[in-house]
């Protein structure tokens, strides 16, 4: 009998059985969501692709920054800087450390995002949706005609191939960037075994280098405010094929005051029903919110002019202005409203 | 102030680990300082300095959107940190790369959900309707959640339009997409509940009509003048002036309006040359479309002031047929216009009583006005005194078509025009002259019957003489 075959069996079985606790809890959610978003073998995928890559990247970074600027020589480290398979991902993977609502939550809009670029591909060719970009770059003013540059070249960098999510160290939001660098900081430390302070320098230098002046939420975001405050534009109404997805999200996201993450999670749910109250707040005229409708939409839902004309605009605007609220705030009020106190029996 | 975007370079500044502020451009200095900030005291401005401490405790440059506002403006201004790696104890530096200051002017814009809030405070509920009336939401007072079941009902098919107004000026003002004001509404449904409704129409982003916003005051009270005067006090509420119409929109329309009926009349008359007939007649037109808003204008300032609680007469000495001759002299014309002969008492004969002069004079025009207007050309007026019993009375008769009993009481209500439109009458005259005969301890009836004619007398205090 093949030795190192059976110790494989007998490791393998050992570890399904430290984890065969969680198998309940596993398929409890795959059977009772708690919300009706629909979650695609695609966005899976692209949600783990997404993370390793992401962690890969701050991993290599780090290492880098240890051996090649501090002077650490330990192989581990060395290894990964020289582009060698990551250490951290499976550590951090099982040990649950990147299951932080905020690191799932970034997941999600990621992959969402990447869902609608795909959908709006079907719709628009890569090319013509390339050129929606260079639209403001002949403005009147150079400070848009400059921040629409600025959102190019951004763009430019994270364009990952079609149908495939691009992750950009740039483009990740402070916040995230230093959820995911410390966790991997310290499976770095726990893999190599290397003690010193040099890798929370390197992680340290990691973050003061990040600029999130450089990523393409900001860079939207800016463009948007600038259009906003432009009087040729403002009273424009943005559409995801003449501004792009980004500049779009970014746009409504000003005008509703909510955040482009939140139009982007809105996107996901059935029908984009929320999506269309933020568009209805947002006073788009029927056709564009149609055509909008039509653009982003990735299933046969369809938007008709007379439930959407329907709709009344006052109750969306109240709608909106709760959503916009802090998070801490919608969810506490969600835990004290009357209804999830009497499922709780209080 | 305006400050536009375009700065020439960056606002910079530079906060200490301790959130002070330690050095900053004239203008991020000038903002600190209004927003209650000092001379190297903590960074004043709120969502500057949480960028700062969040730049700070992530150890990362941030680049981010913050809005601040001082007494003159509200600021959007894009803010960049830079921090420093290799000490962190350094000062966190700012740089503002855009910078756009706007006026506080939201001052008179409500926000639609503090309507809302409004609304249900003052005991009104309120009702929106699309384009074409239907109901999309609507809630009551007293009720405690959205009415579901009327929704996409016709305005009409829940509601019956009550004087003064019909359905058919309802829906005219709905075509021209007019306010709409004071109109009263009772429920159809059993509880038959009364309301009165404001109503503004909603345009949307296209410029197109998308409806209309209605607030609705409970109206349970019985049905008498006051309770209309108390109602329209409380919907015009501190937002539009006490005298908006004698003290501020009427001056300022009447004197456009005199000029444009002096120069449409200049022209119909061709005293500047010859011209040709039709453009006399177009100009003819303009004047008379110029004195029927001239007159509404002045109707409108009387009702105004008549409606409000302060409203006095003066108790003149007057004396009815002199005051007859004078009202048909200043007619004479307009019946001449169309033959008619106005019959006036003895100009020897007195008849006084007491009231004032000018308001007097005003009831009398507003009654032969009316006379000429509905009367056929070629007929008599006849105006006839009287006293009896206590009161001296003017009687003004016409041989027009008459009004059916069932709406005598109807053409004294506010904006009743029994169906007319076009013969240039406001729907106020009558209302306001039996205001004004009431006000100087008098009345104004009417007697008529379809086809008869009709005859209207203005009764006033005697005034006994020594």
């Amino acid at each position: 009998m093949d030795r190192s075959k059976h110790n494989d069996i007998v490791h393998h079985a050992s570890a399904m059985a430290d984890k065969a606790s969680f198998v309940a809890d596993d398929f409890a959610q795959a059977l009772f969501p708690r919300t009706d978003v629909i979650f695609n073998d695609r966005m899976r995928s692209n949600a783990q692709q997404y993370l390793r890559s992401v962690v890969g990247q701050i991993e290599k970074r780090i290492c880098i920054i240890a051996t090649q600027d501090m002077g650490v020589s330990q192989p581990v480290l060395l290894g990964i800087a020289q582009g060698g398979d990551d250490q951290s991902y499976a550590m951090l993977e099982q040990s649950g450390l990147l299951k932080t609502s905020e690191i799932v939550q970034h997941l999600f809009v990621k992959t969402q995002q990447s869902e609608l670029a795909a959908r709006l591909l079907q719709k628009i060719s890569q090319e013509d949706l390339e050129s929606t970009l260079t639209r403001h770059l002949d403005h009147e003013d150079p400070t848009v005609a400059e921040a629409a540059m600025g959102l190019l070249i951004a763009q430019s960098k994270t364009t990952g191939a079609e149908g495939q999510i691009a992750a950009s160290l740039a483009d990740l939001p402070p916040e995230i960037a230093y959820a995911f660098a410390w966790p991997v900081t310290a499976a770095l430390v726990k893999r190599s075994g290397f003690s010193g302070p040099q890798l929370q320098q390197a992680t340290e230098r990691l973050l003061a280098a990040h600029d999130e002046s450089a990523g393409v939420a900001r860079k939207a975001e800016r463009l948007a405010q600038l259009l906003d405050q432009s009087e040729a534009e403002k009273t424009s109404i943005s559409h995801p094929m003449r501004d792009g997805l980004t500049l779009f999200v970014a746009r409504l996201a000003r005008q509703s005051g909510l955040t482009s993450d939140q139009i982007v999670a809105f996107t996901a749910e059935p029908n984009m029903a929320r999506f269309v109250v933020v568009m209805r707040a947002a006073d788009f005229p029927v056709q564009e919110a149609l055509s909008i409708f039509a653009a982003l939409d990735g299933g046969d839902h369809i938007l008709t002019a007379a439930s959407y004309g329907e709709t009344d605009r006052e109750r969306c605007l109240a709608l909106v202005s709760r959503w916009a609220a802090p998070d801490a705030y919608q969810n506490a009020e969600r835990l004290l409203s009357d209804d999830f106190l009497d499922i709780q029996g209080k | 102030m305006t400050t536009d975007r375009k700065l020439t370079e960056p606002v910079s500044g530079q906060v200490d680990v301790d959130g002070l502020l330690l050095s900053a451009d004239p203008l991020l200095m000038r903002l600190h300082l209004r927003c209650g900030g000092k001379e190297g005291g903590p960074l004043a401005v709120p969502e500057l300095a949480e960028l700062c401490r969040l730049s700070r405790r992530l150890g990362m440059n941030l680049s981010r959107p913050v809005q601040a506002s001082d007494d003159e403006s509200r600021i959007e201004m894009w803010v960049e940190t830079r921090f420093s790696a290799s000490d962190k104890t350094d000062p966190l530096g700012l740089s503002i790369i855009d910078w756009k200051e706007y006026p506080h002017d939201g001052g008179d814009k409500v926000d639609p959900s503090r309507e809302r809030d409004f609304d249900r405070l003052e005991g009104r509920g309120a009702i929106r309707t699309d384009a074409a009336l239907r109901i999309i939401a609507q809630q009551m007072s007293g009720e405690a959640g959205q009415d579901f079941d009327v929704i996409g009902q016709s305005l009409l098919d829940i509601y019956d339009v009550i004087p003064p107004a019909a359905n058919a000026s309802l829906l005219e003002a709905v075509a021209e997409r007019q306010p709409i004001r004071n109109q009263r509404m009772r429920q159809k449904s059993a509880a038959q509940r009364l309301f009165v409704l404001q109503g503004n129409p909603l345009i949307d982003k296209a410029g197109l009509f998308a409806g209309y916003r209605f607030t609705a005051t409970p109206d349970d009270a019985p049905d008498v003048p006051a309770a209309n005067g108390t109602d329209i006090k409380r919907a015009t509420g501190k937002l539009i002036s006490d005298s908006l119409f004698g003290m501020q929109l009427g001056p300022a329309l009447r004197q456009p309006l005199g000029k444009i009926i002096a120069n449409a009349e200049t022209i119909s008359g061709k005293l500047e040359g010859p011209l040709r007939g039709d453009y006399a007649s177009y100009a003819k037109d303009i004047a008379s479309a110029g004195r029927h808003l001239l007159d509404l204008v002045n109707d409108l300032s009387d009702l105004e002031a008549i409606e409000r609680p302060e409203f006095t007469v003066a108790g003149d000495d007057i004396d009815l047929v002199d005051l007859a001759h004078r009202a048909a002299g200043l007619l004479a014309v307009k019946a001449a216009d169309h033959h008619i002969r106005i019959d006036l008492p003895d100009e020897s004969k007195r008849i006084p009583a007491s009231g004032e002069f000018r308001r007097s004079l005003q009831i009398l025009v507003n009654l032969i006005g009316n006379a000429i207007r509905y009367s056929p050309d070629g007929s008599v007026i006849k105006l006839r005194v009287s006293v009896e019993d206590g009161f001296a009375r003017i009687a003004v008769s016409d041989q027009g078509d008459g009004i059916a009993a069932e709406d005598q009481e109807r053409i004294f209500e506010k904006f009743e025009r029994l169906g007319r439109s076009g013969d240039g009458g406001s729907g106020l005259g009558l209302f306001i002259s039996r205001r004004l005969a009431r006000a100087m301890g008098g009345s104004l009836i009417v007697d008529s019957k379809a086809g008869k004619g009709s005859t209207f007398t203005l009764s006033l205090p005697e005034r006994k003489t020594a």
